[in-house]
């Protein structure tokens, strides 16, 4: 077994089960007091410290559910955010349509339908595309690869010039008058348009990139941002600020020198940290 | 367990609290009242039933101390009113107002109160301060509960809790914006050889130089002495250290009168640079000085760094640890980096004069600042969050791919906490998208595991527990994990338990206690009921609260019925007395009010009677084996003290009734259960809020920082 690192036992209270928050958040303190002098005012009740201390206690708790919540809203898992919000009883997300929508947009990328998902995103958000050149500018990258990927997966393989006409025609009517606003747009789009000419068997890893399903997450992640920001949301999870904040304290702190067991488990199981520092075996001596 | 001052639980002194002036129903009964002062005659309204239960009953704890509880429960109570008075009047006039209250700490009088300025609202170090005071205050209860002080206001009356909830909403009103101090409670006695210093508060008695004077409960200097050479000067410092645990601190100086050409020089320094020239000349101190400009780093050479400074000037004094830069402002404006490399050990807020008259204030945060140190607060964090965001995951996953480890984290704690239908549908939602990203389409197979069946039987547990339904979540424990419960290590959480169900019996009651006696019913007497229909009104307007409030309260319900069926016997006496009592009152004809009235009245004492042997049952399952543990007792004792009140849900002790400890109880079986399972008590998304808030909390306590800006709970969760 693990002997006990007084750090771990630090860790132990601090777990947000355990521990109870004492020193009041101002905005949510005022939020609570708002609540509570609604329900109060009905009840006409004295003595508000026992009741603004213990409603703390909650909000803290279900502050990790909260997390939760977030992620499976603006990850975009409208189902499961659902089904939480039934069995946490904590409000269901605003609008699951909305959600949905994002999914369905996602999905669309994700598949390489990228000409039905500007479309759906000018549905929604008519203004993002055109305020943001930027993103525009990549989905329409990514709809050029999209076309010279059927064209280069055509059955009976060697594309004839014929072949070639549509992405070439795309790509000088719709990605072409962009160039010049940006160099790194003209490099691009270069870029791409050298897909045309390798040979699949000779394209270097700078080009299979473009080829790779990774780039259509990315831009479905982008767009994704996008839509929540422009939506006044937070632009990505909380979850993964919190994660990085775990990575980076953990290193202030072994640069600050503090007392720390040699390595710090999370308790997810295999796929973490698989000995890293090479001292192997030490995370159960510790 | 018992009722001494027996009052408006029975019928008689319903009627007695019912004629009482509308609105009074927050009152503690009279009977309360006079045992606080000392004078208490126990029951002197009790009917023999009632005696005979109380003295049945006197097996828990408190029946032996029932005169002590409420006065030490109360102790709890009052400092907190006090000190929001004190923060509004110190968020007027600097030094006012908050001498002479001396409520906080009957002890140690001479405490100087405890305050938070307002940019270290957020502090961990600041929290943790408050939660050292907290426990002092608890010693201090607990030291009440043995030996009863007399009150020092005779009168505990209810109307100066209301005037104080309304200052309550007052003061969280003004604090969502600017820079308004908040004084929480006065300071557990300061001890130097302390880990946690508290936040510089005063000037020190004792670590100045002679000729000085201390004004204004510490926060004023005036120089009354005479230097002979020009060397000469006369230096203080604070009573404590600028803690680096803060990140930033910062405090102004307001000059009240500068002698002519007078020098002042304002600053910090160690322990170890004397007091007998201005800061900034000496070793291990540093300053800026109002007669040139200079600022002075451990030497008598300074550099050209502000403007002069004169009488009515506020000049403010600044670290900032991560960076390691002092600053200082001038009438609410940023002069610059100062010094660099300042490490933060130890560093005192000084200040030094040279001419007779020379009189300062110092604000260390107890009203607001000239300078918004609070924006200044709010940047370094940001610049810290900026830089987390930066951050690669690898550390600690070693494919560094922090989508698959957040995922990975939302699924186990969702697997862990037992939200079933949710993992269910995320793992569907992920591999529907996974699919797509592939393009291929296979039908979905949902992963089939042992796993999902202790998932459910946990989560039938905890929503028992949730749900205030305790014996239904013993019931469920006993049969899917036998032995679970009765395991050494888990004695306390069975015991917890078992404390919560007499809790949830409280509720109930104090709920019905609500619905019976709400406003409009003690202006009208009972005998009125039956001819106007507000009475009705009412009651269903209370059970729609209860409604909204508990949506499970029927079940509660049917499980109380039952047990009072088992309690037949004990509770015949009683309700057979509050039958009696209402068919007289309303023997008119009977309307529907009425029956639901007399409803909710019997269960309301039946539920009293059925609590009553319940408690008992605890006292003598827990309480009365020869070794009891002091917590055990002393959480028995807290049981005890709610039928001290009247009406527990506006009591001092409502904490205890809240629906949120529940979560708390459910939290510890879950884990309990699971570790049975031979898995890890808590899920790895807690793990990992927890490692990190300590993390930054000692990386904060060893060097300051940037970890001194973050703060798990309020700028990573917070929504």
């Amino acid at each position: 077994m693990r002997g006990t690192h007084s750090f771990d036992k630090k860790v132990e209270e601090m777990k947000p089960s355990k521990r109870l928050i004492e020193l009041p958040h101002w905005r949510r303190a005022k939020r609570l007091v708002t609540k509570l002098r609604s329900r109060e005012a009905r009840r006409s009740s004295g003595h508000y410290h026992g009741r603004v201390k213990a409603d703390w206690k909650i909000l803290h708790k279900s502050d990790i559910n909260w997390v939760i919540m977030d992620y499976l809203v603006s990850e975009g898992y409208p189902g499961a955010a659902e089904k939480f919000a039934q069995e946490t009883s904590l409000p269901s997300p605003v609008d699951s349509e909305s959600i949905r929508e994002r999914v369905q947009i996602r999905n669309a990328i994700h598949a390489g339908r990228i000409e039905e998902a500007i479309e759906m995103i000018n549905e929604i958000e008519y203004e993002i595309l055109d305020r943001d050149h930027h993103l525009h500018f990549h989905l329409l990258q990514l709809q050029l690869i999209e076309i010279i990927r059927t064209i280069l997966n055509k059955p009976g393989g060697n594309p004839q010039g014929n072949d070639f006409y549509p992405a070439i025609r795309f790509a000088t009517e719709q990605l072409a008058p962009r160039a010049p606003t940006d160099p790194t747009y003209l490099k691009a789009l270069e870029r791409t348009m050298a897909l045309l000419i390798f040979p699949m068997e000779k394209m270097t890893q700078e080009f299979k990139e473009l080829l790779d399903v990774k780039l259509r997450q990315k831009v479905a992640n982008d767009v994704n941002r996008a839509i929540l920001e422009n939506r006044g949301e937070q632009s990505e999870a909380k979850i993964r600020q919190l994660i990085r904040a775990r990575t980076w304290a953990e290193s202030e702190a072994r640069a600050a020198k503090v007392d720390l067991p040699s390595s710090i488990l999370l308790g997810l199981g295999s796929d973490e940290r698989m000995t890293t520092t090479g001292n192997e075996g030490d995370a159960m001596v510790s | 367990m018992t009722n001494p001052y027996a009052g408006s639980g029975g019928p008689p002194s319903f009627s007695s609290t019912s004629a009482g002036p509308g609105g009074d129903r927050h009152l503690r009964r009279p009977s309360y009242a006079t045992v606080a002062a000392g004078t208490g005659t126990a029951s002197h309204r009790a009917s023999a039933s009632e005696r005979s239960a109380v003295a049945s009953a006197g097996a828990l704890a408190l029946a032996a101390r029932g005169e002590q509880q409420p006065q030490a429960v109360n102790m709890l109570s009052r400092p907190h009113s006090r000190s929001m008075d004190m923060g509004e009047q110190g968020g007027q006039r600097p030094g006012s107002g908050w001498r002479g209250n001396r409520m906080g700490c009957l002890v140690h009088e001479d405490h100087p109160p405890f305050f938070v300025p307002s940019y270290l609202g957020r502090s961990r170090h600041v929290a943790r301060l408050y939660r050292e005071h907290r426990r002092h205050l608890e010693e201090l209860q607990e030291l009440a509960r043995q030996e009863p002080i007399p009150p020092p206001q005779p009168s505990l009356s209810t109307s100066s809790s209301n005037v104080n909830l309304h200052k309550l909403h007052t003061a969280h009103a003004h604090h969502h914006r600017g820079p308004v101090q908040d004084i929480i409670e006065r300071l557990p006695p300061p001890s130097e050889e302390d880990k946690n210093l508290p936040l510089p508060s005063a000037w020190s008695e004792e670590d100045k130089q002679p000729g000085l004077e201390i004004q204004s409960e510490g926060t004023e200097v005036r120089f009354t002495g005479n230097c002979k050479t020009s060397d000469e000067a006369a230096s203080i410092r604070s009573d404590h250290p600028m803690p680096k645990e803060c990140g930033i601190y910062y405090y102004e100086i307001t000059i009240l009168s500068r002698g002519k050409d007078g020098m002042v020089g304002i600053g910090f320094s160690t322990k170890r640079a004397s007091l007998n020239r201005l800061p900034g000349w000496e070793q291990e101190s540093w300053a800026y000085h109002g007669d040139d400009g200079y600022c002075f780093a451990c030497t008598a050479s300074g550099k050209a760094y502000g403007p002069r400074f004169a009488s009515n000037d506020v000049i403010g004094c600044g670290i900032n640890f991560r960076t390691g830069e002092a600053f200082f402002t001038k009438n609410g404006v940023y002069l610059g980096v100062a010094f660099n490399n300042i490490k933060g050990d130890r560093l005192y807020p000084s200040v030094g004069m040279k001419k007779p008259n020379e009189h300062l204030r110092v604000n260390f945060g107890r009203t607001p600042f000239v300078f918004d140190i609070d924006r200044m607060m709010e940047q370094e964090r940001r610049i810290v969050m900026a830089e987390i965001r930066q951050t690669d995951v690898t550390p600690i996953y070693p494919s560094g791919d922090e989508s698959a480890l957040t995922q990975a984290l939302v699924a186990q704690y969702l697997a862990h906490e037992g939200y079933v239908e949710t993992a269910k549908a995320l793992s569907r939602e992920s591999w529907e998208r996974e699919q797509s990203i592939r393009g291929v389409s296979q039908p979905y197979q949902p992963p089939d595991s042992d796993d999902d069946v202790h998932a459910i039987n946990r989560q039938k547990i905890r929503k028992s527990i949730l749900d205030g339904d305790i014996d239904r979540a013993l019931k469920y424990t006993s049969s899917y994990y036998p032995h679970v419960l009765e395991e050494e290590r888990n004695r306390d959480i069975y015991f917890r338990l078992k404390c919560r169900k007499f809790i949830e019996m409280m509720r109930r009651y104090a709920e019905l206690v609500a619905a019976t006696s709400s406003p409009q019913l003690v202006t009208k007497s009972i005998d009125s009921l039956a001819s106007n229909g507000h009475p009705q009104q009412m009651i269903e307007d209370g059970q729609n609260e209860e409604a909204e409030d508990d949506e499970d309260g029927d079940d509660t319900q049917m499980e109380l019925d039952d047990q009072l069926h088992r309690e037949a016997t004990t509770t015949k006496n009683l309700s057979a007395v509050a039958t009696d009592d209402i068919d007289m009152d309303a023997s008119q004809e009977l309307t529907r009010s009425q029956t639901l009235r007399k409803g909710a009245f019997m269960k309301k004492e039946d539920l009293q009677a059925a609590a009553l042997a319940y408690g008992r049952e605890l006292q003598m399952e827990f309480g009365s084996s020869g070794d009891v543990r002091p917590e055990i007792k002393k959480e028995l004792q807290d049981l005890g003290a709610i039928w001290a009140y009247d009406n527990p849900a506006d009591s001092p002790i409502a904490g205890m009734l809240d629906k949120g400890r529940r979560v708390l109880i459910a939290e510890e079986v879950n884990g309990a259960i699971l570790v049975s399972l031979g898995k890890p008590s808590s899920a790895a998304l807690d793990t990992l809020c927890a490692q990190t808030e300590a993390l930054l909390d000692d990386t904060a306590s060893k060097s300051g920082g940037a970890a001194a800006f973050v703060q798990v709970f309020g700028d990573l969760l917070a929504p």
